[in-house]
């Protein structure tokens, strides 16, 4: 019976680009950089007013996609104003997941590494992705709403200095938001973090079961862990860009009292 | 059958306890920043090669269609309108028709009862110097008649009673039976 090798919390360096380590999740992440190029540059050259095949395609899945987001925004122009990120996180989520599923990940060695493995086993690249998810919605509360509505959101300042004036429950309240909007400032990094491990969590737990379901029973068994794996990969996608989206909706939304 | 991996779990163990709970989570500083910069490549290329290329041929298609719909309607409207006007020209056409047709009767009319009583006038004015002119030559028949038959009467008599009667009174008589004609 051969020893049954688990995938490591932390992605194996394969080699360094200078003084930088490149790790296998960074390989996927190219792989799939170098996919969207050439389907990127395909697509742009081929899309027209009459649609190709593919663009058909592409075209049905976007507009089934921006359906979904129009369901959190509530409006077409919002979900088109957080797209470039949106759509960005849940493309490549999916990619990257389903290159996870591709046959040699894990199994092709460069020394005693493998050469591939899913990009988003890696945390830094979850956690950049989640990083780049809060800010941009600060920056569009920022562009919506206006810096200091926004910022009041989490430092109520404002709101302590005007309570004076209006008596003691009012400054009450107002030490209540006070306390309440540093809370919120905790739950800015809180996001960060569940964003982050969620999908690492998942995807990772994925290549740990199909890796324990590969070493066990080689043939057919694992197929329909691949396809769970596949309703996985996009289901994290979509939850990623969900709750993207949610956090950039919240962000630029006016909030209560401040319209007037 | 032994599932556990006794080398992963010492290697967990040993980067926990060298590096802290973020080193065995893999989290790196300088890997965190390239896969930060792998991310704004990609969402850059997703963005600018595939979602906006789509994105803006399918709002201009939808402009191109509502534009389409918008025009369709105008040209429907302007043929409506232009259908209607056709009519109303068509309308009035009639009625200048049928004013014109009720003219040219009417001046038709009026100008055939203007010949006809020209025609009646210039027959009536035939007609009398028709009728004039049988008088005068009836007259004048009558006159010459008369004359031939004084003559012949004359000449008859002057023969029958030539030498019974001189001529004053032979003339007398003459005048006398003449007058009585």
């Amino acid at each position: 019976m051969s020893q049954l090798h688990l995938p490591p919390l932390a992605a194996e360096t394969i080699f360094h680009i200078g003084r930088l380590p490149v790790t296998n999740t960074i390989v996927n992440t190219w792989i799939a950089m170098i996919i969207f190029l050439i389907f990127g540059l395909v697509l742009r050259h081929r899309v027209s007013l009459r649609p190709s095949k593919l663009q058909n395609w592409c075209e049905y899945f976007l507009d089934l996609l921006l359906g979904y987001f129009d369901q959190v925004t509530g409006d077409r122009k919002k979900t088109l104003k957080f797209l470039p990120v949106v759509g960005s996180v849940f493309f490549f989520i999916l990619l990257s997941n389903w290159l996870g599923l591709l046959p040699g990940t894990g199994s092709i060695l460069i020394g005693h590494e493998p050469l591939l493995r899913p990009a988003n086993t890696d945390l830094n690249l979850t956690i950049a992705m989640a990083v780049v998810a809060v800010i941009s919605s600060h920056i569009f509360g920022f562009l919506t709403v206006g810096v200091f509505t926004h910022l009041n959101k989490f430092v109520q300042l404002g709101s302590l200095v005007k309570s004076i004036r209006n008596g003691p429950i009012a400054i009450f309240t107002a030490v209540i938001e006070f306390a309440v909007g540093l809370i919120e400032i905790v739950s800015e990094a809180a996001k960060v973090v569940s964003l982050s491990l969620r999908l690492f969590g998942n995807i990772f737990a994925g290549e740990v079961l199909m890796t324990v379901i590969a070493s066990l029973v080689g043939l057919l068994v694992p197929t329909p862990f691949m396809l769970l794996e596949l309703l996985v990969g996009i289901i994290q996608a979509s939850v990623f860009a969900m709750l993207t989206l949610v956090y950039m909706s919240v962000a630029s939304a006016v909030p209560h009292g401040a319209e007037h | 059958m032994q599932f556990t991996n006794t080398a992963y779990a010492a290697e967990t163990a040993e980067a926990t306890q060298s590096a802290g709970v973020a080193a065995s989570l893999g989290i790196n500083g300088s890997l965190f920043i390239f896969q930060l910069i792998n991310f704004a490549i990609v969402a850059t290329i997703i963005w600018f090669l595939i979602l906006k290329p789509l994105t803006k041929k399918m709002a201009e298609r939808q402009k191109m269609i509502d534009d389409s719909i918008e025009n369709s309607k105008k040209i429907q409207e302007t043929l409506q309108r232009g259908e209607q006007k056709y009519q109303e020209r068509v309308d009035e056409a009639k009625v200048e028709y049928n004013k014109i047709v009720a003219k040219a009767t009417a001046d038709a009319e009026q100008a055939a009862e203007t010949m006809k009583g020209r025609a009646k006038q210039e027959i009536e004015i035939v007609v009398d110097q028709a009728k004039r002119n049988i008088r005068i030559e009836k007259n004048e028949m009558v006159a010459g008649l008369k004359k031939e038959t004084a003559n012949l009467i004359v000449a008859a008599l002057e023969k029958i009673i030539a030498e019974k009667m001189d001529g004053k009174k032979d003339k007398e008589m003459i005048e006398e039976i003449v007058k009585k004609l």
